[in-house]
């Protein structure tokens, strides 16, 4: 039977990919640096091959009901914690995680541009909306008052943010 | 006495000027206010309030840091008792009984002997880091590179094989941590590693981007996604607040016993809070008489007492190594030394000989927080209850307003920025998956000092990796770290073959 792949595998698979990015990085460390057998390039490869021999441990890992690192005797059945798993991915809701992600994804573009207070209004209200708002009018303005408030007490205290309308919005 | 003598002479009068009582207590106050906020732990508050202090001289900026760290502590346990949603490991005991008191309309009782406690335990423990750290200040000095790197490794293995429950994910967590260490320019060669070329990374990635990434803006994506339809209660204050005659009787020893456990626990490499409250629990559990052993799980007064002490004194135990040895043991301390490292203190042995001023000003005002939060925290108690009826959306959207401009305020770039939200869905995965944040944060700060200390020591032995073994104390400090390794798995698999039987 061909097993599907469970998310903490992805993550493994990831922290492999890592690795070896790492490893095909490595390769730009020129060596002449080093002295005493210990160059640049030493403690990284230490590193990468962590990485990947870990990434792999973890790959291999069967998943437990017990938690991680159960011992449990061979032969013994794991289809409930997949199926605790599968539950908890049916849990997630992405469409909240999308709103999350693109509200920080929008700050970012944006706070150069329309300044501080009003990226921060958009990041804060787009934040409540992930969270399931119930009260969206209001949400917005104390997103507003609160990005206002921060800007200026940061101002005075001598933080420099970019703004709109210089020392105002 | 002479560590009493430059905390009089040196400490106190630093820490009592005016300016300098001003920032302990706006550390305090806004410490415990965030602290206060759920779901919000120390590291993430210090963290956050690292901008404000850009403005401020070294040593004020210390030692509201200071009063920052310890206000979280404090505000941390009205958080667990009243909702039950504990900002850290420290707090999931006095979550656990304190709000089990708070249902039964004792909130009061908890909230006072929580804050007692914290009081006691801060203030003993601050006594014996005032004559301890010199001491081990000067031992230190002792310690050469080979030693130093032993003791990093010695931190590394108790970080990721101790914290959490599982030490391969630990260890995946630490990798992760020296892996980002690695980034920027090499300390002793100067040129560019794993920059991919891009000019930003080569200064390295901020402990403050990473710890904000983490713990705010992951916390932030995870309840999201998986805690929308969560609900929590915030139990009221009904019933007397003040402890009675009895509740004293019944706290004073667990106190002292919590401060016992966990001054010594904050001190090591494996410190954190996790353990000793648990510990703390544990033991108060098992000296209970057998009318009290009954009231555990249900809301016993011993069970908040002891491990809020048990916490508080490991947090100020946590300064020892951080101060005297340079080497953070949690999260929180971890970003306390990239504080230092913003006014290019480097702090270690030498910052007893080097900056006096700073190092004994900064523990005389945690006596003197210690005090002003005893002050804020019982009588305003009230104050702090409202801040824990923030509706939850606004207070996550506020939090990562904050850490988004702690993180561009760094450069002004964007590119921190997308950083931030990298290592944030990061924090997501790891939280989602039960991976322990604390490992990778100590993997980022320690990971490039014991890699420069660890080719210091090759140099010094020309490539002779016995050194190691050959010099005494780090010997046994490797040792004690092949023991923290191998024998918790051991045990455990002793204990599961004797399931098995």
């Amino acid at each position: 039977m061909i097993r599907r792949v469970s998310g903490e595998q992805w993550l493994a698979i990831g922290l492999i990919v890592i690795g070896l990015v790492m490893a095909w990085q490595i390769g730009d460390i020129s060596v002449d640096a080093g002295y005493a057998g210990v160059g640049p390039r030493f403690f990284p490869s230490l590193v990468v091959t962590g990485l990947v021999v870990a990434g792999g441990a973890l790959l291999l890992q069967r998943r437990h009901r017990h938690g991680p690192d159960t011992i449990i005797e061979e032969g013994a059945n794991d289809s409930d914690e997949l199926a605790a798993e599968d539950a908890a991915s049916h849990d997630a809701d992405w469409r909240m995680f999308a709103i999350v992600s693109g509200s920080l994804l929008c700050h970012m573009a944006l706070i150069g541009i329309i300044g501080f207070t009003l990226a921060g209004t958009l990041l804060c209200f787009g934040i409540c909306r992930g969270l399931e708002t119930r009260r969206p009018w209001l949400d917005l303005v104390l997103s507003f008052l609160l990005a206002l408030g921060l800007f200026h007490l940061f101002q005075t205290l001598g933080l420099n943010l970019p703004a709109l309308i210089t020392g105002v919005l | 006495m002479e560590s009493l003598n430059a905390l009089f002479s040196m400490g106190f009068a630093t820490a009592l000027t005016p300016a300098n009582l001003l920032w302990a207590l706006l550390g305090c106050t806004l410490g415990t206010a965030i602290g206060v906020l759920p779901g919000v732990g120390p590291a993430v508050t210090v963290a956050l309030l690292l901008p404000v202090t850009q403005s401020v001289d070294p040593t004020g900026a210390l030692i509201m840091l200071a009063g920052v760290y310890y206000g979280a502590m404090f505000g941390g346990s009205t958080t667990s008792i009243l909702l039950n949603t504990p900002g850290e490991a420290g707090s999931i005991v006095s979550a656990l009984e304190g709000n089990k008191m708070a249902k039964i309309g004792r909130a009061g009782p908890a909230l006072s002997t929580a804050a007692i406690g914290s009081f006691f335990a801060g203030s003993i423990a601050t006594v014996l880091l005032t004559l301890l750290a010199p001491v081990i200040a000067g031992f230190a000095l002792q310690l050469g590179p080979v030693e130093t790197c032993a003791l990093m490794m010695l931190t590394f293995a108790a970080v990721s094989a101790v914290l959490g429950n599982s030490p391969l994910r630990g260890f995946i967590s630490l990798l992760l941590g020296l892996a980002m260490g690695l980034i920027g320019i090499e300390a002793q060669s100067g040129q560019p590693r794993f920059t991919f070329g891009l000019l930003p990374l080569i200064d390295g990635i901020d402990i403050v981007v990473v710890a904000m990434g983490l713990f705010a803006v992951g916390e932030t994506l995870y309840s999201a996604t998986y805690e929308n339809k969560v609900k929590v209660g915030l139990e009221s204050m009904k019933g007397k607040f003040w402890m009675s005659k009895d509740d004293w009787k019944r706290s004073w020893k667990p106190w002292l016993r919590g401060t016992a456990i966990g001054f010594p626990f904050g001190t090591l490499p494996a410190g954190g809070t996790e353990m000793p409250t648990f510990l703390s629990y544990s033991a108060e559990k098992k000296l209970a008489d057998a009318e009290t052993k009954k009231q555990f799980g249900k809301g016993a007064i011993e069970g908040v007492a002891g491990p809020e002490a048990a916490n508080n004194a490991a947090v100020t135990g946590t300064l020892v190594p951080l101060l005297t040895l340079g080497i953070p043991t949690s999260a929180t301390a971890a970003i306390m030394l990239s504080a230092f490292q913003q006014y290019n203190i480097v702090p270690g042995p030498l910052l007893f000989d080097t900056n006096p001023e700073l190092v004994w000003g900064l523990i005389a005002s945690l006596y003197i927080g210690n005090v002003m939060l005893l002050v804020l925290n019982l009588p305003l108690v009230g104050l702090w209850v409202q801040f824990l009826k923030v509706p939850r959306p606004l207070l996550y959207g506020g939090i990562v307003v904050l850490a988004t401009m702690g993180a561009y305020a760094l450069r002004q770039s964007w590119f921190d920025l997308m950083l931030l939200y990298i290592i944030g869905v990061l924090g997501f995965l790891m939280r989602r998956f039960d991976f322990p944040v604390v490992p990778l944060v100590v993997g980022l700060i320690v990971g490039p000092m014991a890699e420069k200390f660890f080719r210091r020591a090759m140099s010094i032995s020309q490539g002779d990796l016995s050194v190691f073994v050959t010099h005494p104390i780090s010997l046994t400090i490797l040792l004690v770290t092949v023991a923290i390794l191998v024998v918790p798995p051991l045990l455990k698999r002793r204990q599961a073959l004797l399931q098995a039987a």
